[in-house]
């Protein structure tokens, strides 16, 4: 089921990495290397989109995306933490973007005692997603980590079904 | 790009999507956990989320909890926003229950309860697509929208300088959404389905947020239910990790977000 979304979630990609080779990009919204990192007000709508838009390969799969998202920013020190309540029962896919687009992040899942859960990963230049099936229900904790750059603003989102 | 180069791009992609995680990766402290930020439309899952994981065990009737219009002549803005809150619980339910003239009803109600607090004019339009959504059977859409159109209310609650009826929103979705699980689990109990009502976390959030409403709002009669009620519930839902409430707790916990529910949208809210 996970290789399922991940499939098609590789032809989503591969296919608008394709188109956007081919056509002229859309310059007022895409993230561009021009982005100042930090800049908060410039960074946070291409981050969204961007998250959005990998988040928008799953809703093809029977994925609800939910509405609210998450915009901070990783340093190579300092790797964020966002508490969730998952359920068991449940597949999720959490998708973040970052802004500079050279940068490179990483999404790692955790459950209530600070355990790595099992996940599945996707990663595409700026963006990752983590997928995960909770063994329990109940808290846990998303991490964005920077493995690329000094300073990059992210925005996360996630997926359900 | 060659179409050799995108097939390397396209393998390379299904790889990368398929690859378990490989990296060494530490647990996290206590000081992380801790420190681990809460973002309201993020940590707190929706109702459909808290359905979807119960359609995966059972398969309950869940046109048998929608209820009727519930709109009340309160002017308390505090009830007005607890209210509105259980009626967007209640357009989960009536998505579930695939009832699109029930969505359409709820979406009203909310329409009219928002208005009781000022903030209709901008999720008029998400009203009409809740409509259309409704009309067309889009089902997943629906669960989008629903949750779209509390975060729009709940952005111009906080424009207009109402932040305190925030909270109140969410409190009533989640006793709402609380009460339709435990009235399903409760019918049919199976371990699996009753650990899902385990919470604690997410009732720890929504007290700590009432504790924090100005002294005002917080002496409203209705709100220090609410309170005193949630406390009740974080006693009765405070399993250890992975271990489901029992059938007698279950029981407890619909009673008690019964008496909550009337106490916030009447005697007559619950559904038989």
């Amino acid at each position: 089921m996970k290789f399922r979304s991940a499939l098609l979630l590789a032809t989503v990609v591969f296919t608008t990495a394709s188109i956007d080779a081919q056509d002229a990009p859309a310059p007022a919204e895409a993230p561009t290397t021009s982005s100042v990192p930090g800049d908060a007000a410039t960074n946070e709508a291409p981050a969204r989109n961007a998250a959005l838009e990998l988040a928008g390969a799953f809703s093809n799969d029977g994925y609800k995306i939910r509405d609210g998202y998450w915009f901070s920013s990783a340093t190579s020190d300092t790797a964020p933490i966002i508490e969730v309540n998952l359920f068991t029962g449940n597949e999720y896919w959490f998708c973040a973007a970052a802004v500079p687009s050279e940068s490179r992040i990483a999404v790692t899942v955790y459950n209530e005692l600070g355990e790595l859960v099992d996940q599945q990963t996707y990663a595409d230049g700026a963006r990752f997603a983590a997928g995960v099936e909770p063994a329990a229900s109940g808290k846990h904790f998303v991490k964005v980590t920077l493995v690329e750059g000094a300073k990059s603003d992210f925005c996360l989102v996630y997926c359900y079904k | 790009m060659s179409l050799e180069s995108r097939l390397t791009r396209f393998t390379l992609f299904v790889f990368a999507a398929v690859a378990p995680v490989v990296a060494e990766e530490l647990p996290l402290t206590p000081e992380q956990m801790s420190g681990a930020i809460q973002i309201e439309s993020v940590s707190i899952p929706t109702p459909g989320e808290f359905f979807a994981a119960i359609n995966k065990i059972d398969r309950p009737n869940w046109s048998q909890l929608a209820r009727n219009s519930l709109v009340t002549n309160s002017t308390s803005r505090p009830q007005i926003a607890l209210n509105l809150g259980t009626r967007v619980a209640d357009g989960f339910i009536a998505v579930e229950a695939q009832d699109g003239q029930q969505v359409k009803n709820v979406g009203k109600d909310i329409i009219d309860l928002a208005k009781g607090i000022g903030v209709s004019q901008s999720i008029l339009a998400r009203g009409n697509s809740i409509s259309d959504f409704a009309e067309n059977n889009e089902w997943n859409s629906l669960k989008e929208e629903l949750e779209a159109t509390e975060n729009e209310v709940k952005l111009q609650m906080a424009e207009q300088k109402d932040d305190e009826l925030i909270t109140l929103v969410s409190v009533g979705a989640w006793i709402r959404g609380t009460q339709a699980a435990s009235i399903v689990i409760s019918a049919n109990y199976q371990p699996e389905a009753a650990q899902l009502l385990r919470q604690p976390d997410i009732v720890d959030y929504l007290v700590e947020r009432l504790d924090a409403l100005p002294e005002r709002i917080k002496s409203d009669e209705l709100v220090k239910s609410v309170q005193t009620g949630l406390n009740t519930l974080r006693g009765l839902i405070a399993t250890e990790p992975g271990t489901p409430l029992t059938k007698e707790t279950v029981e407890e916990v619909r009673r008690e977000t019964t008496s909550l529910i009337e106490k916030i949208c009447g005697p007559a809210a619950n559904p038989a």
